[in-house]
């Protein structure tokens, strides 16, 4: 592996640790690691000579739209090296990826961030199941990575009452609880027992249109789970589910699982970064915030940005998020995005997603942009 | 009145007529016009001047004219649903309709209702005004706008109507750019397509786009520039009209991405893009941004584009057009600097089966 980049993934797992010396801070990583952005991504390259930026201010780094995850690598390496492609779940035509040469500092902040939010409020193991398909050989979804990753870590036993000799399988089947054919609800009734018998708590991973095929399908019943239980609802609904307001789907799924509703936490992320937002709601948790409001890590800095002139909106305005983020390392430290975000007292709230010039007439959206090669050169 | 019979060349005149009130600026229709249009096109008064002079068909040749009738089946009953984006596509659409119906409604477009108002004014009510279709099973109804409009219609219009629906589409400028290509010949195909993209702020469905580039790095790159000279310079005397945040936005938003992936060229208040790996097909989002790509063979991209491509322009040898006539059939092929002056010889975009359909 490249030392440069290895040295970078060091410094900044050791900021989010919380370790790193007092000279290696927020601002420095960021703009060290986009001076290595711009020596190894001719793209990059382009956009900083575009701006005409010096690198030496963090506001003044450009950042990479989203889109250009879909139509070009964004990789600071070749595609040999690559040793994972997270593929976005979007609807669009094309999809983008972010590739990776290594996983572990994703690993890393994901259960730095993951702990505080979902975990940091009753210690000991727990049962880890996800509202999700099974992952795929090889893995594309950095949701799925994540998933198995928290399972890993904070369950990695065989999902039995009495697991002891039972080797623990991340990819069991009676741990991934959806699919094409719907939640597996008897399959979660099972988990909470396990949870329940071995008085542990119960972490359900799900994507908010699962979590509404559970309800849907639950049709008002209520699931044996324990008091101890944490959802975390992540992602819209994509057309893939009926919609359901953010505030409602805590209510009924607190009724669900027989929680208080801030048992129900919210959490942010997106393919083209390597952090995630949470909501602080959880009881005893590290994190402390009110619900509908996200808090980026130490190492994950939101911007509201106006979109035509990129500059940072007035406090409290709405804006483009533009994320700083120091995990990626080896692709765009900063990232710009279409959705729509307000900022109060750095936490986070979502608006939704910037609208579209309305295309008139027959002209074509830029929506059909597209890409023909996602293999070559930035 | 018979459906569609022999006076049906008496309307067409008529028409023509008012078009040519229009356009000209010493007529008082034509003040008007010059008067009302850029605030409800948008575009800049020189825009909608350009447009008027330019691009407004007023002297079809006997020829087109029998081409205009033979386009379309005789009816009792024709309906014209109007968009906005290319005001001066009123004409057409309105001429469609008159020359199969004696009897024509028209449904002007909310955001730009003052073309087909000029037109009625200037013809004499050749046709009707209304502010809602009500067609009956066998009329026919042109329909102009965004795919997802017409699916609606689609779904609101009676059994038995035939539909002429014209959706989303645009337009690719294909040429070949020679290596040590004559600079007066480069100069002067970069204005002709600057031209092209100028009329109607890219808003239209002939508009390029995209542009294939055929020739090598220098070459594209030779023309990348001297097209981003033209745009700039035209805009000297036909200014980019009003965009609205949202178009801004996006516009923004294209530049961005471009700029990481392919090389951008300022061109005034619009860009020229270009990709000489010819990897990136990317559709730009108006307001006089063009997007080229180098290619050794135009086919591949213009097979990938096909079904959005609703007029080519093109520069260069005959097999240039050859290659364009094969790949887009059904597209308006002409020369580079005449997309948007396309002849009144019948629908303006040939992708739709000219017989409708009968929903």
């Amino acid at each position: 592996m490249d030392p440069e980049s290895a040295a970078l993934h060091a410094r900044v797992r050791a900021f989010a640790d919380g370790v790193a010396p007092a000279h290696d801070g927020f601002d420095r990583l960021a703009l060290d690691i986009a001076e290595f952005q711009r020596q190894r991504s001719p793209g990059f390259a382009r956009l900083v000579d575009s701006r005409g930026s010096l690198l030496d201010r963090v506001d003044d780094i450009p950042a990479v739209t989203a889109d250009v995850f879909r139509v070009a690598r964004v990789a600071t390496y070749p595609p040999e090296a690559d040793c994972v492609r997270f593929v976005t779940s979007g609807t669009t035509a094309t999809p983008g990826t972010h590739p990776m040469r290594t996983t572990e500092t994703y690993r890393h902040l994901a259960l730095r961030a993951g702990e505080a939010a979902l975990v940091s409020a009753w210690s000991g193991p727990r049962v880890v199941v996800a509202l999700a398909p099974v992952p795929t050989v090889p893995l594309t979804s950095s949701l799925g990575f994540m998933m198995r990753v928290f399972m890993e870590a904070w369950d990695g036993r065989a999902l039995a009452r009495d697991p002891g000799g039972v080797p623990f399988d991340p990819l069991a089947p009676e741990r991934w609880l959806a699919s094409s054919a719907g939640v597996d609800i008897n399959g979660l009734r099972r988990a909470a027992m396990v949870a329940s018998e071995r008085q542990e708590p119960l972490l359900v991973l799900a994507t908010a249109f699962a979590l509404v095929g559970l309800l849907d399908a639950l049709a008002g019943a209520k699931l044996p789970a324990p008091k101890r239980t944490v959802v975390m609802v992540t992602g819209g609904f994509k057309g893939r589910s009926r919609e359901v307001a953010p505030h409602e789907l805590r209510v009924a799924l607190a009724a669900a699982f027989r929680v208080p509703g801030e048992q129900i936490v919210g959490e942010y992320g997106m393919t083209e970064l390597s952090s995630q937002l949470y909501e602080g709601t959880l009881p005893g948790g590290r994190l402390a915030g009110p619900a509908g409001l996200f808090m980026p890590p130490p190492w994950l800095r939101v911007t509201p940005v106006d979109p035509v002139t990129l500059h940072p909106v007035a406090r409290g305005a709405p804006g483009i998020a533009r994320f700083v983020d120091l995990g990626n390392v080896d692709s765009a430290v900063a990232v710009l995005t279409e959705d729509l975000v307000r900022e109060h007292d750095g936490l986070v709230e979502l608006v939704g997603r910037r609208r579209g010039a309305t295309p008139r007439g027959c002209s074509l959206a830029f929506e059909s942009l597209v890409a023909v090669d996602l293999g070559g050169a930035p | 009145m018979t459906a569609g019979g022999g006076d049906r060349s008496a309307r067409i005149e008529r028409l023509l007529a008012a078009a040519r009130r229009i356009a000209d600026p010493e007529d008082s229709v034509g003040r008007r016009a010059r008067s009302v249009l850029p605030s409800s096109t948008g575009l800049s008064p020189a825009g909608v001047e350009y447009a008027l002079v330019q691009c407004l068909e007023t002297h079809p040749s006997p020829g087109e004219l029998r081409a205009l009738h033979a386009s379309v089946t005789p009816v009792l009953r024709a309906h014209v649903l109007l968009s906005a984006n290319v005001f001066v596509a009123a004409h057409r659409a309105i001429a469609l309709a008159l020359s199969s119906a004696a009897e024509v409604e028209v449904r002007a477009s909310r955001r730009e209702p003052e073309m087909a108002m000029l037109l009625h004014q200037a013809s004499d009510g050749v046709f009707r005004l209304v502010e809602e279709l009500a067609p009956l099973p066998s009329d026919h109804v042109w329909a102009y706008g965004h795919d997802a409009t017409l699916r609606t219609l689609r779904g609101d219009l009676p059994a038995g109507v035939v539909l002429h629906a014209h959706g989303d589409g645009m337009g690719v400028a294909v040429l070949r750019a020679p290596t040590h290509c004559h600079g007066s010949h480069l100069a002067a195909t970069a204005r002709a397509l600057a031209h092209d993209v100028v009329a109607f702020d890219q808003r239209g469905c002939l508009s390029p786009r995209l542009a294939i580039v055929v020739g090598d790095v220098d070459a594209a790159r030779d023309f990348a520039r001297a097209l981003a000279r033209e745009l700039a310079s035209l805009e000297e005397t036909v200014p980019r009209g009003a965009m609205s945040d949202d178009e801004l936005a996006s516009q923004i938003w294209y530049r961005e991405t471009l700029r990481f992936v392919a090389e951008l060229f300022p061109a005034g208040r619009g860009a020229v893009t270009l990709d000489v790996a010819g990897g990136v097909l990317a559709v730009p989002p108006g307001g006089r941004i063009i997007h080229l790509i180098r290619a050794e063979d135009p086919a591949p991209v213009l097979e990938r584009l096909r079904p959005v491509i609703a007029a080519v322009g093109v520069g260069g040898p005959p097999e240039v057009w050859e290659a364009v006539r094969a790949q887009a059939p059904r597209a308006r092929v002409s020369a580079i600097g005449m997309m948007q002056r396309p002849k009144l010889d019948g629908p303006v975009d040939r992708r739709p089966d000219p017989a409708g359909e009968v929903l």
